[in-house]
């Protein structure tokens, strides 16, 4: 971190209405591709915000209300198709402009808490939480494609060269990206893991010991555990109690630690005695900390519902070669039209086109000279009138805005007396069943 | 005097079929509660463009009726052409930016789930 990083912008976190109380971050992730950071909240709906000042750019809502009140959004992953948004019970992917790509709900999702890319690079995910199924999706495919029992409940995943699974008892579990199986079981915490990452051969955790049997308290130190190694290394002591660490994604063996009162340390785990410090200046906590991709941009939330960037006013960006954003063009002004009756309406022009249009219809035989339906009089009886119009409960026995054949209730009432029928009509009612199921192709 | 009559009508049937296909597809009561059609669902977004094309508004408020506006939305709809749009819920809360292409592919396969029954 250089001695020119500073809070760069702090924003309120949009609430979920208009006239909402703001609630705080569920989880926040930056884009390794844009320069966007995406960020969910209590109800299932995700943001994202672009650039230093952190403009809003797209939002919608990856899981809703049918999961009842309560669907946080509980993690997001990005990859070069989109954004993979992780709900207690189902698993949603989108566009990074927002529209979907696929959507799962599944049995065995029962309370996901966490999610990992596997061996297959970003194509692929394993989804865990408190239930004892792990759920594998191919991510082109949208599918669950294994099922993959756990006796353990995870609570946070890193990839690094293996799966780093978080417990609820403050152990870490090392699983194999490729058949899931428990390598290595690391005891980091005594009482439970806070914050979690791992990157390449380490593994940093900041987690909490239960004093007196009674309080919890976070531990005044990192957990360190290296993976060429297979064994801890030295705890790294940080007084001011480790709330949040990350792996510095450029530095590989530095790591970023921060405190609840938002006392920021570099760490060189090689090196631990020599450290660099900042304050981020919060009223009260802090309850999530992330790092850009590039390493030059950090994000912090705080209960206060308020997302805090900071990097270095001249050179912040959250990746190396930031992607193009899409934006809609302003629609270009068209000069004024009297739109009487006699402007017809080819004066748009169309644009160039060389496929089907989508104002193609299928040819479909339609029936468009039936006689109106007539109302039995008992039905009409029933109904209220008023100055224009009768109204009433329908209870004609046919549910709302249902077909009705009335060509063949007017043969019927006329029975005795055969009209002549011109020749189309004849051949129409010969092929009527054929209407009535006719099941032509669009295009 | 009959050729001039009909190149300024020829255009009204497609623009009507076209609406009428978007007519059949938006809100369709048996698909409530369905996930496609709810606010996650691809369908919900061709709720929203009928809003962006019919039910433009100006910075007061009040309703704009721009037949000029809402013909260019379908003709570029119907062409399925690159050109994004910004599409915005009612409550200001979802935001897509999509193209005609895409809204074009939506309506297809949304019509088409139509025909054949399967929705």
């Amino acid at each position: 971190m250089d001695g020119d990083w500073d809070e760069l912008a702090r924003i309120p976190f949009p609430p979920p209405g208009v006239h909402r109380l703001p609630t705080p971050v569920t989880t926040m992730t930056f884009d390794t591709a844009q320069e966007l950071l995406w960020a969910g909240n209590e109800y299932g709906r995700v943001t994202s915000f672009h650039g230093s000042k952190l403009q809003r750019y797209t939002s919608f809502k990856a899981h809703t209300a049918a999961d009842g009140p309560d669907a946080p959004v509980r993690q997001i992953l990005v990859n070069d198709k989109g954004v993979i948004v992780l709900g207690r019970k189902d698993l949603h992917m989108a566009l990074r402009r927002g529209p979907p790509i696929w959507h799962i709900r599944h049995g065995d999702m029962k309370d996901l808490q966490c999610m990992s890319f596997t061996s297959k690079g970003a194509a692929e995910i394993i989804a865990a939480g408190q239930q004892n199924t792990m759920l594998v999706v191919d991510l082109n495919k949208g599918e669950v494609v294994k099922q993959v029992p756990t006796e353990h409940h995870y609570s946070i995943m890193r990839r690094a060269r293996y799966i780093c699974a978080a417990t609820a008892t403050g152990t870490v579990n090392l699983l194999d990206p490729v058949t899931f199986a428990v390598v290595k079981t690391w005891n980091a915490h005594s009482a439970l893991i806070n914050n979690m990452d791992a990157q390449h051969d380490f593994i940093v955790t900041c987690g909490y010991s239960l004093r007196q049997g009674q309080a919890y308290v976070l531990d005044p130190f990192l957990n360190v555990f290296d993976i060429k190694k297979m064994s801890s290394m030295p705890p790294i002591p940080f007084p001011a109690g480790a709330a949040f660490v990350r792996m510095h994604p450029r530095m590989l063996t530095t790591s970023i630690v921060v405190s609840q009162s938002g006392q920021m340390h570099v760490v060189d785990l090689m090196n631990p005695n020599t450290s660099n410090v900042r304050q981020a200046n919060v009223m009260t906590y802090l309850n999530m900390f992330e790092i850009a991709p590039s390493g030059e941009a950090i994000a912090l939330t705080d209960p206060e519902c308020f997302i805090h960037l900071w990097g270095s006013q001249s050179k912040v960006h959250f990746v190396d070669l930031p992607g193009h954003i899409d934006v809609a063009p302003e629609e270009e002004p068209h000069p004024p039209m009297d739109w009487s009756l006699d402007t017809p309406l080819s004066s748009i022009g169309m644009p160039y086109y060389r496929e089907v249009l989508a104002s193609a219809w299928p040819e479909n035989v339609c029936d468009v000279g039936a006689p109106p339906v007539k109302f039995d009089p008992q039905f009409l009886a029933s109904l209220t009138p008023t100055d224009s119009y009768l109204y009433g409960r329908n209870s004609r026995g046919l549910r709302r805005n249902q077909v009705e054949y009335t060509r063949d209730l007017e043969k019927n009432a006329n029975a005795g007396l055969k009209a002549p029928k011109f020749l189309s009509e004849k051949a129409r009612e010969s092929s009527q069943s054929a209407t009535g199921t006719s099941d032509d192709k669009a295009d | 005097e009959l050729a001039s009559h009909l190149s300024r009508e020829v255009e009204n049937g497609r623009i009507a079929r076209l609406m009428m296909k978007l007519m059949a597809i938006n809100e369709r009561y048996e698909f409530n509660g369905e996930q496609a059609w709810s606010e996650n669902g691809d369908k919900y977004i061709l709720k929203l463009f009928r809003d962006y094309a019919f039910h433009q508004v100006d910075r007061d408020g009040n309703p704009v009726l721009d037949i000029g506006h809402m013909i260019r939305c379908l003709n570029k709809m119907d062409v399925g052409i690159e050109e994004k749009v910004n599409l915005t819920s009612r409550d200001g809360q979802t935001t897509f930016i999509i193209s005609y292409r895409e809204l074009k592919k939506m309506l297809i396969s949304a019509f088409g789930e139509l025909q054949t029954g399967k929705t």
